[in-house]
């Protein structure tokens, strides 16, 4: 009888002994010879699973002057969501960021540092600078070292593939490969303007227009009046065929004022035109 | 240097200010709660909690013992600093965009907002310090609804007298704090809408930052536009830094445009500009949304900036920062 609870007793799955395990390891701090202090914390993952955090640090002791103010503020009791807290930051609201150089110099900053990556990739590729599909080394991808054994893990099939040339599509000439918004590239008016937004030019209408007419002709019977910013025929959206009117916008009001007066009842491939001077339409907001 | 990042908030930061000797640092948020942390560590020392609206604006005494905040909830809130109690509670008709504290602590001005129907309104009232300070006078000792633009920001000028104003038209006015007459406006000091407006520490000039994508320095007494500094992207704060002749300002896009850009050209950096040069001269970055308020340490060791990203970040200055003359000898002397 004896014998078999010291059996269930010396055995390490026993229940007991299992609560024991879970609880933690008190955190050690040690100091090593050269002022490092090694700092060993348990704490418990997601999973429950028990993890060890080593963390080596150095200690130096800053001191600074302050007012009888301000030292006695750094004794006061936390309150708030912090009461009842320790001394010292929480590193749940607290975390220090990587390092920042703050380099101040005179004559105003460079434009933008993002334009510099673009032009800089861009110079690479205009002097064809050799790189190595697979290693990224300084030589030929065929005469790479590691070639068999990159390619054998798949690397060369997903290397391999022709890639696009990537200034194409860009549109904004210039600009290099990088994707630039149609509202932020040079001469754009701010945000994006409505597809449907009408240009502030004297326009006049002519109706009663042939259907034979296209732009060009339209162009060519208005020219004589002044300078034509646009031309525009009405057409049918899925026959393409002209609907009998067009808009002519000039550059000058007195233009457009000339055109409808000289132009209206002017007969053109046997119908008399009828050329109106639009008024300018309120701006849509 | 290594910024130290407080993660309190979990909705965007509208304003951070200092305390006089600059070792606490409060933040308010869009989140209802106001934080106050040490700036050396970046240790919280509590919440004020009680809003129960976006915190737009903090103001703290020059005693730091008292604490002003207006919120969203159409309530001013004056605190006890150390304890976090709430001491009193002003509530008026619209949301209060901003409070703000007279050198002597007497004096509070709260801007309230303009909305239905009711007219945005600056009132001023006398702060008593004696016993627990729980007992403050309900109504202010001036009321004035400035004429036509809105208001948006506000600071008392040295001594308390007046109060400068800075409008949502982006005009610049001195106001009596007595009788709320104007005394001086400037109409086009800025062609956007004035969004912050901080002192000089002696107070002879202050900084204005704006939507028109410009800051500004103007004389407190005439209010003439000293100095110009043009940026290209909107501002939403500016600030002078003691000891170095130096703006801080920041901003970016628009909140709601955000998500249409890269973080780069977003250009959410709180950028250094030379008070006298009006050039710039560095960049920090770090935030990923646009910069909201922005704040120097009294004695111009640090600063720390609070972004649309729901972080504020204090940046204690480095060595090379109080070393480095860009200007050689063309700078003004220390």
């Amino acid at each position: 009888m004896s014998d078999l609870t010291t059996a269930a007793a010396a055995d390490p799955k026993s229940w007991a002994d299992e609560d024991d395990d879970d609880a933690l390891p008190k955190p050690t701090e040690t100091v090593g010879p050269d002022g490092i202090i090694t700092i060993v914390e348990w704490k418990l993952d997601e999973d429950d699973r028990k993890v060890k955090v080593t963390r080596r640090v150095r200690r130096r002791l800053q001191t600074s002057q302050v007012s009888h103010t301000v030292a006695e503020r750094k004794h006061w009791n936390k309150f708030g969501a912090e009461k009842g807290k320790s001394a010292g930051p929480d590193r749940a609201t607290t975390t220090v960021s990587e390092n920042i150089n703050l380099k101040l110099v005179a004559g105003g900053q460079k434009a933008e540092p993002a334009e510099d990556e673009a032009a800089k990739a861009k110079a690479t590729v205009g002097t064809k600078r050799i790189m190595c599909r697979f290693c990224k080394g300084d030589h030929y991808t065929s005469k790479c070292p590691l070639k068999d054994t990159l390619e054998g893990a798949g690397m060369g099939d997903m290397m391999g593939g022709d890639m696009a040339p990537a200034d194409e599509g860009a549109g904004g000439g210039g600009m290099g490969s990088k994707y630039v918004p149609p509202s932020m590239r040079a001469g754009a008016r701010g945000a994006g303007e409505s597809m449907f937004r009408r240009e502030d030019m004297p326009t006049v209408r002519v109706t009663s227009l042939s259907t034979e007419a296209d732009e060009d002709d339209v162009r060519n019977l208005f020219s004589r009046f002044g300078p034509i910013s646009r031309v525009n025929v009405v057409r049918d959206r899925d026959t393409n065929e002209s609907k009998g009117f067009a808009f002519v916008a000039f550059e000058s009001k007195k233009h457009a004022e000339l055109a409808a007066e000289k132009m209206n009842g002017h007969g053109y491939d046997n119908l008399i035109l009828s050329v109106q001077v639009l008024e300018p339409r309120p701006p849509r907001d | 240097m290594k910024p130290i990042l407080l993660q309190g908030h979990e909705r965007s930061l509208t304003q951070i200010v200092y305390n006089k000797e600059g070792d606490l640092l409060f933040t308010a948020s869009k989140d209802h709660i106001i934080n106050v942390w040490f700036s050396s560590n970046g240790e919280r020392l509590g919440t004020y909690s009680g809003h129960n609206g976006s915190v737009w604006s903090l103001a703290c005494d020059s005693q730091s013992k008292l604490l002003l905040s207006g919120a969203a909830d159409n309530t001013m809130k004056l605190w006890d600093i150390k304890t976090g109690e709430c001491l009193k509670t002003w509530e008026f008709p619209t949301a209060v965009k901003r409070v703000a504290w007279s050198d002597n602590d007497n004096l509070a001005l709260c801007i309230t907002e303009q909305r239905s129907g009711h007219q945005g309104a600056i009132r001023v009232y006398e702060i008593s310090h004696d016993g627990d300070c729980k007992n403050q006078p309900d109504e202010p000792i001036t009321e004035f609804s400035p004429i036509g633009s809105k208001a948006t920001v506000a600071a008392f000028a040295p001594l308390g007298h007046e109060i400068i104003t800075g409008h949502e038209s982006g005009k610049v006015a001195l106001f009596d704090a007595k009788t709320g007459e104007e005394i001086e406006s400037n109409e086009r000091a800025h062609s956007g809408a004035v969004t912050d407006l901080q002192l000089s520490p002696d107070g002879t000039y202050f900084v204005t930052s704006s939507k028109d994508k410009t800051a500004r320095i103007h004389d407190t007494k005439n209010l003439a536009v000293i100095k110009t500094f043009t940026t290209e992207t909107p501002l939403n704060s500016a600030c002078i830094t003691p000891l170095k002749p130096y703006v801080i300002v920041g901003g970016g896009q628009d909140a709601r445009s955000v998500t249409t850009t890269s973080t780069r050209s977003g250009k959410f950096e709180t950028r250094f500009w030379h008070r006298v040069f009006e050039e710039e001269v560095g960049r920090v970055r770090g935030h990923f949304g646009p910069i909201n308020t922005i704040a120097v340490h009294p004695e111009g060791k640090a600063f720390a900036s609070g972004g649309e990203d729901g972080y504020v970040r204090v940046h204690w200055f480095d060595d090379s920062y109080f070393r480095s003359r860009p200007y050689g000898d063309l700078e003004p002397a220390d």
